[in-house]
């Protein structure tokens, strides 16, 4: 017989597990709630979510889930942070801002600067995150809805460094504010998200949602949903598995012919312009209708000024507010526009060439080691990096030609094909990046249109005669009317001097740049670019800080390029007495076509002329 | 050739073999070798260590009915059976080990197709089996 004691204890386990139960039951069923503070992920018509093509395609997956195309946007998670965000505290255009712990990870609190603790404002939950390569930024709720603000910095990775948003682009000093209230609802969400959808809505608010945060498996592939129906029968896939058929449910950019595969990249790698706005609400509505592996856009354009001898069209919608993103002869010039680049180029009309000729999206090896490599070197084909292989695929003949074709010795920087034919004209998140538009090195670029020439963004202290005459020599190209400047002076240092704020970064980007340091020689360097520390353009004082830190007697050099006030002044003077009392060689003799006097004082005459010759026109480079 | 004999001969050696390929999937793990380990080869992994763990099991199951056989008298299963069992205990985990030789991203290879086959004969095997321990204790009972 059992004790009633023993009784008692078996009736209370079993209540206990009973509640257990009951409560996980229904924890785990009932429906939770989406936050009503931010856009949220909602699934559209035919797309199924990344963690769906998990289990067919584990290395595929992994590969993506390393890339920096999944954390394009990511929930603002703690995880997901990249900078230490504990107690931080800044200062932007009279307003300062005090991080802590809240909500689902971090709130944000601000007041005028100067003003008692005591009047920081409510908190602002920090939502969503965007980047995570170079720079991330912040998007805050703003109690509209899931209309977000911004949080006005981003936080330079590499530097480890928070900066105010308008100084991580190239941006004019004038301008405080790069985004306002709904920027990311309204703009970044069709790039920064998949299928996303603004949402607006009459009140002015949006109700914005994404398939995913992040540029997932169907932005490139296409709405998955047809392709895992089709596959739950074995049979299907073995067939498919055996005759190496592609699968007609899915897209595949590896498989398809050049221009429909880098359309796939360039749905987002564009300018693009809506074609009318009625496309555009619809768009904005229902998110994008385009899927990879159709012909065109849709709703949208990509937007390609006319060539010079190209008859004017009529310009697209909004298309003039990318016109400091092309040069003047249509070129672009601001990066993560890719496909205009690559559109244009002369390869790309074989019907062959594609992003995919270089970069590939889902390399064979898995391991963590593997995929970093392959993230580091902006996900190119394994082997081709920086070298000459990726232009060999199709230019055999240069295999056995190549010193003849290129005038520079096998194996230099002058014989790389990159080097000449995707020179570092374009620019964006304070770096100088290569061109994608393939093409060749000419002197009249430079004098018609001010885009420096492969040549000269390399021998930086050769003026454009030095160009003409050798692509003359070489290549038999008829040299452009050049003005006496040009065959006197430095092209890298005229355009340091008297060319716009992009052109200016570009040239300052550019002496650090190894291969240039060495066929420019690098003594001349540090006037200019002690010089350019104090240039209005944050982005500039950026180049010019980093690529100072490449020259000998400046590693590590401490200077504050968001600052643009006396103590910044003070900070180039001290540099340029390091460099004048410390770092100088008395040995050194400097060239007078760098405009620097024997002993590297500026010739001040020209030096001044050139600078009143400064293209001041007000510039802004995003991406 | 005596059943209990053949089970006792198939199953010791066949958990030699396949202790044995447990030893080489430890050794690729200590290698940290990608065809095995890597992601993408996930399907692979997943192969190997099912015919490692049905090859190994399966051996003891025969060997179980090696002795099964020797000891109970009552017990007498057909040679039909006894096959089935040795076979299906061959042909599972050899379909596992053929499908992951060579993976087309979440799927395995054609190889995979024995293994359905095998689990057939296994089931036809066990059962046999079991039905003969269950009529022969009865008998050995009465």
């Amino acid at each position: 017989m059992l004790s009633s004691r023993i009784v008692w204890a078996g009736a209370a386990a079993v209540l206990w597990c009973a509640t257990m139960l009951v409560v996980s039951l229904s924890q785990g069923l009932a429906p939770s709630k989406p936050p009503d503070n931010r856009p949220i992920a909602a699934l559209a018509s035919d797309l199924v979510s990344s963690d769906t093509c998990r289990s067919c395609h584990p290395g595929n997956y992994a590969s993506w889930h390393a890339s920096f195309h999944r954390t394009m946007t990511q929930v603002a998670k703690p995880a997901n942070f990249a900078a230490p965000m504990d107690g931080l505290e800044l200062s932007h255009d009279g307003v300062d801002y005090r991080v802590d712990r809240g909500g689902q990870g971090y709130r944000v609190r601000s007041r005028p600067s100067g003003a008692p603790a005591a009047s920081f404002g409510p908190p602002k939950e920090i939502v969503l995150l965007t980047g995570s390569h170079h720079l991330q930024v912040c998007w805050t709720e703003t109690g509209l809805g899931r209309t977000l603000g911004q949080f006005p910095f981003a936080y330079l990775i590499a530097e480890k460094k928070w900066v105010p948003m308008s100084h991580s682009f190239l941006v004019s000093p004038d301008i405080k504010q790069v985004y306002e209230k709904g920027s990311w609802n309204d703009g970044c969400i069709t790039c920064h998200a998949t299928q996303g959808r603004s949402r607006p809505e009459p009140n002015g608010y949006f109700d914005s949602q994404v398939a995913e945060f992040g540029i997932s498996c169907e932005a490139c592939h296409g709405g998955g949903r047809e392709h895992i129906e089709a596959n739950r029968n074995p049979l299907r896939r073995f067939a498919l598995h055996l005759s190496g058929a592609g699968d007609p449910t899915i897209a595949n950019p590896a498989k398809m012919d050049g221009p429909t595969s880098s359309l796939a990249c360039g749905q987002c790698h564009s300018i693009q312009a809506f074609t009318n706005a009625a496309d555009a609400a619809k768009f904005d509505r229902e998110g994008s209708s385009f899927r990879p592996g159709m012909k065109q856009l849709d709703a949208r354009t990509v937007t390609q000024p006319p060539r010079p001898g190209q008859p004017k069209e009529p310009a697209p919608r909004e298309a003039h507010a990318f016109g400091d993103s092309f040069w003047p002869d249509g070129m672009i010039r601001v990066t993560g526009r890719e496909y205009n680049g690559t559109m244009a180029s002369p390869c790309f009309k074989g019907g062959k060439f594609s992003c995919l000729s270089c970069h590939q999206m889902h390399p064979e090896e898995t391991d963590a080691g593997s995929l970093n490599d392959w993230k580091a070197s902006r996900q190119m084909k394994p082997g081709l990096g920086e070298s000459d292989d990726a232009c060999l695929q199709c230019h055999q003949t240069m295999k056995t030609n190549l010193t003849a074709h290129t005038h520079h010795a096998a194996g230099s920087s002058g014989s790389h094909c990159y080097n000449c034919h995707m020179p570092h004209t374009t620019y964006g998140l304070l770096r100088a990046l290569r061109s994608h538009e393939i093409s060749s090195p000419t002197a009249r670029e430079t004098t018609e249109f001010g885009r420096p020439n492969a040549c000269t963004l390399c021998h930086l202290d050769q003026p454009l005669a030095w160009t003409a005459d050798k692509l003359a020599e070489w290549y038999g190209q008829k040299p452009p009317q050049l003005s006496a400047d040009d065959r006197l002076y430095s092209a890298g240092a005229q355009g340091l001097l008297r060319g716009d704020a992009g052109l200016r970064s570009l040239i300052a980007w550019s002496m650090g740049w190894a291969p240039a340091q060495k066929a420019s020689g690098l003594e001349w360097f540090y006037p200019y670019l002690i010089f350019s520390l104090n240039d209005p353009y944050a982005a500039v004082r950026f180049a010019a800080w980093k690529s100072l830190q490449t020259l000998p007697g400046f590693s590590g050099h401490a200077f504050d390029y968001t600052v643009n006030d006396a103590r910044q002044k003070e900070a180039v003077d001290l540099g340029y007495r390091k460099w004048w009392f410390e770092v100088r060689s008395a040995k050194v003799s400097y060239r007078p076509q760098t405009l620097l006097r024997g002993d590297g004082m500026f010739r001040q005459d020209i030096f001044d002329r050139m600078l009143d010759q400064r293209d001041q026109r007000r510039m802004l480079l995003t991406e | 050739m005596n059943l209990s004999h053949r089970h006792l001969r198939y199953g010791w050696w066949t958990l030699f073999v396949f202790l044995a390929l447990g030893v080489v999937l430890e050794t690729l793990h200590g290698f940290k070798l990608g065809w095995y380990l890597d992601v993408s080869n996930q399907t692979r992994r997943l192969m190997f260590t099912l015919a490692h763990a049905h090859g190994t099991l399966l051996a003891l199951v025969n060997i179980a009915a090696g002795l099964t056989l020797r000891t109970v008298k009552e017990v007498v299963i057909s040679p039909r059976a006894s096959s089935a069992l040795i076979w299906g205990s061959a042909i599972l985990p050899a379909g596992f080990f053929l499908g992951g030789i060579i993976v087309h991203d979440g799927d395995p290879s054609l190889g995979v197709a024995l293994v359905p086959i095998g689990a057939l004969l296994l089931l036809y095997g066990v059962g046999s089996a079991a039905r003969s321990v269950a009529q022969g204790t009865a008998s050995s009972v009465k």
